[in-house]
């Protein structure tokens, strides 16, 4: 059998927020506007399901939560039913994974799905569960499994480096949920001004809350087929995988790779090889969704994405670059600053993002975009996970 | 305020919901660190075969595959480069302020330790912390029905010239 080339061709998310719903229950709300999406295709042509979901045990008592999602949704996977967990880029994984899947020829039609019910009935255990989300034994009972507090740091590490401001990190948030403002399925729909952000509570010094995305219930999924198959079922353009990498060069925070807590090398590491598989540049993304769980994160992503020069990510951000008419506009849909972060859902939704650009029907869309990109960081910045994404194989 | 919880969990240890470590032998074969902390040592593992020091310490060396390994001594100082202090959102578990910092330790690791026995706003980069040890809750055993309590301790770091309460 020839290689197959792998599309992208559906997408969904329920509603994310702070929802009144189970984790199935959103599944099959995001599994729903999927199967809307793609009319021709029935639930009996989907022979592969991965559900990633980092806290489904922990939080909604459930794990092998795959066959229960596939029961659920109606649909009966014959080639691979799994559960997969990245924390931040499970979702992401899910996508580099049934790729490699559909590929093969292992599988030919797969749903990744994911999401979280993150909220508990009480708040302390949204919190303590928290701590599970990083090494446990050594960094989780020191804990710092709550992101900002480190993430505080590596804003401070930017800022005495490189003379990053305040205001730049704010011009992030500005953009992102201005981006956010006009998509119905985010946790927020409310853009803000410089001066509400300047104004907002400090959560670490120096990130406020418009610094942080927030907790968030949801779910996404999409599916992806190789080109033949996509081509029977869509008119659509066709949105091709081109690329994919996954870096993980340590777990604890004593063993980071980098020179500093603003130097990325694990995110470099995982770009170069998804640009060289992609077969493209920085120079060549189009529209870009990059993991912003701060503001900071945004800044720094665009520096080791090499859309910038290194320390030049605040500059960036502040004159527009990573804006409608800059040079790559960047998380279009609101980002996790405005969509929020229900971890295994959050890759799949920024994949749902890309498909709706390079199709050329996104909410707020980039005109022309041929090459879309996407990038997770997981945990306490353990891991970077990317996608290349193009209207060419 | 005090709610009924699940009954059925009542006098029971979910240790799926610890914080610290199972660290009692019976679950851990890295416990030894911890009775080393208990005599105030921060250790790890050293194979003999290549001389690799990782930390955390491990049960086989990941550079040489040897599992001929010792425990040796880390420093227990180190300087303070970033820290970070958070006031309001602090897990169960942990007090307010609760602060974190990449420590120095000078033999080429940086450290990221919670930072005890320190008040808001005290801490300064460049100041010198020294390792602390503190019991925490005792771990459950249960055997044939007859539940022991196994002691625990577990570390943090804290300002050089602090009281140690």
């Amino acid at each position: 059998m020839p290689e197959r080339n792998v599309c992208i061709i559906a997408g969904g998310m329920s509603k994310w927020g702070v929802r009144e719903a189970s984790i199935i229950d959103m599944a099959q709300e995001a599994a729903k506007e999927c199967f809307d999406d793609i009319p021709a295709l029935k639930r009996k042509d989907i022979d592969g399901l991965l559900f990633a979901s980092s806290y489904c045990g922990r939080r909604s008592f459930q794990v092998n939560i795959a066959p229960v999602v596939a029961e659920r949704i109606g649909i009966k996977p014959t080639s691979m039913c799994t559960r997969v967990d990245t924390l931040c880029a499970g979702g992401s994984s899910g996508i580099i994974l049934a790729t490699g899947l559909i590929k093969s020829g292992i599988a030919d039609v797969v749903m990744i799905a994911g999401g979280e019910k993150l909220y508990t009935p009480q708040r302390w255990e949204t919190y303590y569960s928290e701590l599970a989300s990083i090494d446990h034994d050594w960094d989780g009972a020191q804990g710092m499994g709550l992101p900002p507090p480190y993430f505080s740091m590596t804003a401070q590490e930017h800022m005495k480096r490189y003379g990053t401001t305040k205001e730049q990190l704010w011009a992030v948030s500005v953009k992102n949920r201005r981006n956010g403002s006009t998509n119905p399925k985010g946790h927020f729909q409310k853009a803000v001004t410089i001066e509400e952000v300047m104004a907002s509570r400090v959560i670490v010094p120096p990130l406020s809350l418009y610094d942080c995305c927030p907790i968030t219930d949801g779910c996404a999924a999409v599916i992806l087929t190789y080109a033949e198959k996509a081509r029977e079922l869509t008119d659509r353009p066709l949105v091709y995988i081109r690329g994919s990498a996954q870096a993980a060069l340590h777990s604890m925070s004593i063993n980071w790779p980098g020179e500093h807590l603003a130097d990325w090398l694990h995110m470099r590491t995982a770009a170069k090889r998804a640009y060289e598989m992609g077969r493209v540049g920085p120079e060549d993304i189009d529209v870009a969704m990059t993991h912003d769980c701060f503001t900071i994160s945004e800044i720094v992503e665009m520096e080791e994405l090499g859309f910038c020069k290194k320390g030049e990510g605040g500059p960036f951000v502040e004159s527009g670059q990573s804006d409608f008419g800059g040079k790559v506009p960047v998380n279009t849909d609101g980002g996790l600053l405005s969509c929020g972060h229900p971890f295994g859902a959050t890759g799949i939704r920024q994949a749902r993002e890309i498909l709706q650009q390079l199709q050329g029907r996104a909410i707020r869309q980039v005109e022309g975009a041929e090459i879309g990109l996407t990038h997770n960081l997981s945990g306490l910045n353990v891991e970077h996970t990317i996608l290349i994404y193009g209207r060419e194989p | 305020m005090p709610v009924p919880g699940i009954p059925i969990l009542e006098g029971k240890y979910p240790s799926t919901m610890d914080l610290y470590p199972l660290e009692a032998k019976e679950f851990n074969r890295v416990h030894q660190f911890y009775e080393n902390l208990r005599q105030k040592r921060f250790t790890t593992t050293k194979c003999k075969k290549c001389g690799h020091v990782p930390f955390p310490p491990r049960v086989v060396c990941p550079e040489c595959n040897s599992e001929d390994l010792e425990w040796v001594d880390l420093p227990t100082r180190g300087k303070v480069l970033r820290f970070t202090e958070e006031v309001a959102g602090v897990p169960l578990g942990f007090d307010s302020p609760l602060i974190h910092a990449l420590i120095d330790l000078g033999d080429g690791r940086k450290f990221v330790s919670r930072i005890i026995n320190c008040k808001e706003g005290e801490l300064k980069e460049g100041d010198e912390v020294q390792l602390a040890v503190f019991d925490v809750p005792p771990m459950i055993i249960e055997k044939k029905g007859v539940m022991t309590e196994a002691e625990r301790v577990f570390f943090a770091f804290e300002p050089s010239k602090a009281e140690v309460k």
